[in-house]
């Protein structure tokens, strides 16, 4: 991407194979509009997602890591969604105690049947993201 | 129950000595970890099998060559394969509790004995400068409330703000804050173990364990702000983390140092961050130019994901740096903020779950709800 393009996001999404990929899936079939900045990555479940597979996207430059799962109690494995979110929790204190901007990284609960919803986040994620501006670590050679 | 071990002609590590081959005699253990002096000056850790090795048994060195915790969790794994006995420092108790609950340890047929510890030099320092020779200058600074010097030389830097020298969970507790051990050293004990021991309950003089407590944890609690602080600044400077990890060698030694990181292979000793070369070449293209080896960055903050929980300050990582480093003292930072939003402090109680294994469903509700 050259300088003077405008600035575009680049957003890694990690989504729960049974609720929130299967919403992004509906969002698709029912012809839904949304930003084409984001780039889906199929989980088993939103906890099988390691903070390392959210640091290294970030650490390369991506603006923005998005983690979709099931609604709390819809978990298809009963209390993954439970677990990620004290995971996300822990490494949102994390990224703020070590200076790194907590938020470009986003938890949100999207359920198979709601293609709109997943619209939507897309959209305000991609806003939002934009408001922040360009990753700095897209050029930081030192990490 | 509360007992005194007598201490004879002022020979205070022959006390020690004579109430750890007690245990053996007793039949409460059959083996026992301890510290072992050898002969290079050094003092090592080692499992006695044979109680007549406990003529060279100084529990008392101040020197932490390993956290004791890793050789607990070796010689236990799920089952202790006879009744053992481990001498650890507060330090290394709070590891192992967090291995138990890790299931890399068991605390099952275990006896552990407490020592106070008011700090412990390096390695290296310790053996340069004869630390054995130094017991006495070591009692009288536990007695005081100060921290100990050899020849000069201050103790460890996590040992300087460290915030618990007092064991916990120990079935028996070596007290030397406030002591005059000529007059022999303060023992607390379950009464099962004072039984089989045949020790009555003696309670010790009146002594200064407060007032040197009080001396200690003031002195160290500023120093561990002061730290923290100049940590937290520096991680939220220009450069942030990077400037603090800039001169790291990625030599692993702090994850192979630290009692928490157990994993038989860590993900970074693996070959998944490992890259074809045209993937390296386009990410020097996209940033101008790439850090090889890369992914240090990835290395510690993935490493503050996946113990930071736990993490002890005992700063074994601080003193396994060969780029001197402050390793420990940034982990203790982003640690102590990842331990409170929990309410969790690692080491304080087996019966707390680790706060990534449990949850409560009414917890962080606003948590994955848009904004």
């Amino acid at each position: 991407m050259s300088d003077q393009a405008p600035y575009e996001p680049r957003i890694v999404a990690f989504l729960c194979n049974w609720c929130t990929y299967t919403g992004a899936d509906l969002a698709g079939t029912s012809r839904l509009q949304y930003p084409p900045n984001v780039r889906i990555i199929r989980t088993m479940c939103s906890s099988a997602v390691d903070p390392v597979y959210v640091l290294k996207p970030l650490m390369e430059g991506a603006d923005g890591v998005l983690i979709g799962g099931c609604h709390p109690g819809d978990c298809h494995y009963q209390t993954g969604n439970y677990k990620t979110r004290r995971r996300y929790v822990a490494l949102q204190e994390i990224l703020k105690a070590s200076g790194i901007d907590e938020r470009r990284v986003w938890l949100r609960w999207i359920s198979a049947s709601e293609g709109t919803k997943f619209a939507a986040t897309i959209n305000d994620m991609v806003t939002a993201i934009k408001d922040l501006g360009p990753n700095p670590a897209r050029l930081d050679w030192a990490a | 129950m509360k007992t005194v071990i007598p201490v004879e002609n002022n020979d205070v590590l022959g006390a020690v000595r004579g109430f750890l081959g007690r245990l053996f005699e007793a039949g409460v253990i059959e083996a026992l970890f301890v510290p072992l002096e050898a002969d290079s000056g050094s003092v090592l850790p080692a499992l006695v099998a044979d109680p007549a090795r406990l003529a060279l048994a100084n529990p008392l060195a101040p020197v932490m060559p390993i956290n004791g915790a890793r050789a607990v969790s070796a010689l236990t794994g799920k089952q202790a394969p006879a009744k053992l006995g481990a001498v650890l420092r507060p330090c290394e108790i709070r590891a192992l509790v967090e291995l138990v609950k890790l299931q890399q340890a068991t605390l099952e047929g275990v006896t552990l004995i407490g020592v106070d510890c008011p700090g412990t030099f390096e390695v290296k320092d310790f053996a340069a400068k004869n630390g054995k020779a130094a017991l006495p200058g070591f009692l009288a600074a536990a007695h005081d409330g100060l921290e100990p010097t050899l020849d000069g030389v201050a103790v460890r830097p996590a040992c300087q703000m460290c915030l618990t020298p007092e064991p916990q969970h120990a079935a028996v507790h070596l007290e030397l804050f406030g002591v005059d051990t000529a007059q022999g050293i303060p023992a607390t004990m379950t009464d099962e173990l004072a039984a089989r021991l045949g020790l009555s309950d003696r309670p010790a003089p009146a002594n200064g364990r407060q007032a040197a407590l009080d001396t200690l944890m003031a002195r160290r609690t500023e120093a561990r702000q002061k730290e923290l602080a100049g940590i937290r600044a520096k991680m939220h400077a220009n450069g942030g983390l990077g400037s603090l990890f800039a001169t790291c060698i990625r030599c692993h030694n702090c994850m192979t140092a630290c009692p928490i990181c157990y994993c038989k292979t860590c993900l970074f000793k693996s070959t998944s961050f490992d890259h074809k070369p045209e993937q390296y070449l386009n990410a020097a293209k996209r940033k101008g130019a790439l850090r090889m080896l890369s992914d240090t960055m990835l290395f510690q903050v993935t490493r503050m994901n996946h113990m930071s929980t736990s993490c002890v300050s005992c700063g074994m990582c601080t003193s396994a740096c060969p780029s001197d480093i402050p390793v420990g003292a940034i982990f203790s930072a982003v640690g102590e903020q990842v331990q409170t939003a929990f309410g969790y402090q690692p080491g304080r109680d087996l019966a707390e779950p680790l706060p990534l294994v449990t949850f409560h469903e009414s917890e962080w509700t606003e948590v994955g709800e848009s904004k």
